[in-house]
């Protein structure tokens, strides 16, 4: 069953205000959690968190369309080395 | 110098009694294995020419010049497909094969050895890039202009500039002591 909308979006609270914490510091720190069930909102797009997958902290730069996800979405447990072959890589 | 090759698919069977093979592809669309020209075995002794003619449960049914039996065809079975890095086309600007990221030394800024580049990967929040560092662990990193400002193919290496992490509980921590 999906939470009640009256609930609002869930995030723990400590993520939300270290990430106003190094937004009006301006630097582009990255935010290491382990809250992997918190939800990415609107004030985190631009920031970098790194979540936590098991082993490593995987980087997750926020974008707009990723708001509504949660950031274990974007940080997976098991990871499978493919073959490289034609895979291509864009430097953002 | 030996030529760098790249692994584009594999054999993984036989298929049907017409000599028809199995193919599991690596390339990022499936068909595209059959898109860069002549396909070489591992050692570059034998030559293929494949020809897709449809896919099933997960890989390509392919046809091979001069396989016309089902046991020419399963005798191919575990046959690595290579291509010549050459075969690919030319990349835009900022964008770089993965084949010729992976195994480049990862340098800081003043020279020192950071570690070496295992591999690249793409989970919906951009491109990052796995480093087995030099003294042991894994780092991983968003592959941006901030934090890779420069990447030398030619010279096998890039130059990494890691950003600083913070702890999203240190704060909290802090209250729990207070």
């Amino acid at each position: 069953m999906a939470r009640s909308v009256w609930k609002g979006p869930f995030v723990d609270g400590y993520l939300l205000k270290k990430a106003e914490t190094v937004r009006s510091s301006g630097r582009n720190d990255i935010i290491r959690t382990w809250s992997r069930r918190s939800t990415v909102l609107p004030q985190f797009v631009g920031l970098t968190f790194g979540v936590y997958n098991g082993q490593k902290f995987i980087p997750v730069l926020v974008t707009e369309n990723m708001i509504g996800h949660k950031f274990g979405e974007f940080s997976p447990t098991r990871t499978f080395y493919g073959h490289a072959a034609d895979k291509r890589a864009r430097r953002g | 110098m030996v030529e760098p090759r790249i692994c584009v698919g594999v054999v993984a069977g036989a298929h049907g009694v017409r000599g028809l093979v199995r193919v599991k592809s690596f390339t990022e669309e499936p068909r595209d294995v059959a898109a860069y020209g002549t396909l070489f075995d591992k050692a570059g002794n034998r030559q293929f020419n494949l020809q897709v003619t449809g896919s099933a449960k997960g890989v390509l049914l392919a046809k091979l010049d001069g396989v016309a039996t089902r046991e020419a065809a399963e005798a191919l079975r575990g046959v690595e497909f290579y291509v010549s890095r050459d075969a690919l086309p030319q990349t835009e600007e900022d964008e770089f094969y993965h084949s010729d990221l992976i195994g480049l030394r990862a340098e800081l800024a003043d020279g020192k050895p950071y570690g070496t580049i295992r591999a690249l990967h793409e989970f919906g929040a951009g491109d990052m890039i796995e480093i087995l560092l030099e003294g042991g662990g894994v780092s991983v990193l968003p592959f941006t202009r901030v934090i890779v400002p420069t990447v030398d193919i030619a010279a096998g290496k890039v130059i990494v500039e890691p950003p600083v992490e913070t702890d999203a509980r240190e704060d909290r921590k802090d209250e729990e002591i207070s």
